[in-house]
């Protein structure tokens, strides 16, 4: 356990000084994220009071949803200039603490990108209107949302090193594999701000849908990731 | 060779016996099968419709199967079936998304409708999509079978979503009548008549799959000899 631990620790920090080094890394998706909430004012308009909560939601969580992948699409990036990510699969080190590092990495960009774009939403696409994400209860859906998507996107990440097309293939199997995720998130978050449900009431619903999945792509992830990173 | 020449005849003639019944299949389905009430003669296309979406998913599970075959067993052949369900799990999609549309166009007065069950058949047939790409992007090897078995795993885990989307959401799609709580509420006639259709479409797609396992398994052997010859 000592040994993880240390093992953990220490791709954690290289891993946390590679992004601190390059603001770039997260500074980007957080750009396309506002690009993409003031595209979304543009393109609203004038809405009816009635279905702004709806679209807003909706709009926050695709936005969110879009940049979380450009964000999880690099997070190897650094890991395979100077062959390091095949230096480090000869390594004796434990795939586990390996990943736990990535998707702890992974989480906090995550987050850097996830709370400013629910903060903007609100400030653009919801100016005046009758709800607000900036809500205690939303915000643990939008942070379990982002543990699940944090576990796809490490995964599939992995995946993607060695492949020809990742610039189309990552899209194409990161949104449909995490429709479930971003579909719970949207339906816990609309019951939570329309219907005026509690935490409680959804975990038998949709929320609990949401953390099922997080739970399963979580375990999936972990466990398969051992196999991606074995030497041939 | 005499082998190869065994086993293309042997192939050829399961293939014919097949594709008789399932001839026959659609035919009676076709001609013999009583009239729905409600939706008259264009209810039909279920005899196709619903065994092709069967077939669809039931490729997932032969996919989840062989991928964990592959990953812990380590098989290139294991590898090569995957790579063929996802092929023809691909195929019987695309088949079930045209035919629920020519269907849906009498019956909902739409072709296509953003409902749940619409939607996540769609997303299956990207998934397999995805899947396919991601195999023919990569450099065969051991890494590549890894990886996609991987991936198959987690697209079959996406498929009970599917299954239960109907329940979940609000649709428009009709919920299940054959396998329910409380039995069937269709014809028996027409029950007896699908199931028929359901059999020949298995037969049909195992036909489909193992023919293509054993191409790609003949295309990974070129693949690994054109490799040592350079």
């Amino acid at each position: 356990m000592k040994r993880f631990l240390t093992q953990y620790r220490a791709l954690l920090w290289q891993a946390l000084q590679v992004e601190w080094s390059n603001s770039e890394r997260w500074m980007s998706p957080l750009l396309f994220s506002t690009t993409m909430i003031l595209l979304f004012a543009f393109a609203f308009g004038k809405v009816d009071v009635a279905f702004l909560p709806q679209l807003y939601i909706a709009a926050t969580y695709l936005t969110a949803s879009f940049s979380l992948q450009i964000a999880f699409s690099r997070v190897l990036e650094p890991d395979t200039q100077d062959r390091v990510f095949d230096q480090l699969r000869t390594y004796p080190i434990s795939p586990s603490a390996w990943f736990l590092s990535k998707y702890t990495i992974v989480i906090l960009l995550g987050a850097l990108i996830l709370l400013p774009t629910l903060f903007l939403s609100n400030l653009f696409l919801n100016n005046e209107g009758p709800v607000s994400l900036l809500n205690s209860s939303v915000l643990i859906v939008a942070v379990l949302m982002l543990l699940s998507l944090g576990a796809i996107g490490v995964l599939l990440s992995t995946m993607m090193l060695r492949s020809n097309a990742k610039q189309i293939l990552y899209p194409l199997l990161y949104f449909p594999l995490t429709v479930p995720v971003l579909l719970s998130a949207v339906e816990s978050s609309r019951m939570i701000l329309v219907d005026g449900k509690d935490l409680s009431y959804l975990m038998s619903s949709w929320l609990g849908l949401l953390v099922i999945f997080g739970i399963m792509y979580f375990t999936l992830c972990l466990l398969l990731f051992g196999e991606l990173v074995k030497p041939e | 060779m005499i082998d190869a020449k065994k086993q293309d005849r042997l192939t050829f003639g399961i293939g014919l016996a097949v594709l008789l019944f399932a001839s026959f299949s659609w035919f009676y389905a076709l001609r013999f099968a009583p009239s729905d009430e409600a939706q008259g003669e264009v209810y039909r296309i279920m005899y196709f419709h619903v065994p092709s979406a069967i077939t669809a998913f039931l490729s997932s599970f032969i996919l989840l199967f062989f991928s964990l075959w592959t990953l812990f067993k380590r098989s290139s052949v294991a590898a090569s079936w995957s790579k063929a369900c996802a092929e023809v799990g691909f195929m019987y999609t695309a088949i079930t998304l045209i035919t629920g549309s020519i269907w849906g166009r009498p019956t909902w007065g739409v072709w296509w409708e953003w409902d749940a069950r619409l939607t996540t058949t769609l997303i299956l047939a990207l998934l397999y999509a995805g899947y396919l790409i991601f195999t023919n992007s990569m450099a065969p090897g051991p890494q590549r079978d890894r990886m996609a078995a991987a991936l198959g795993l987690i697209i079959a885990i996406d498929i009970p979503i599917i299954y239960k989307s109907v329940e979940w959401w609000r649709t428009l799609h009709q919920p299940p009548s054959l396998l329910r709580s409380g039995g069937s509420t269709m014809d028996p006639e027409m029950r007896s008549i699908l199931f028929l259709c359901m059999f020949a479409m298995f037969f049909l797609a195992g036909w489909l799959l193992w023919l293509r396992a054993i191409n790609l398994q003949l295309q990974a052997k070129i693949e690994e000899q054109s490799h040592q010859a350079r």
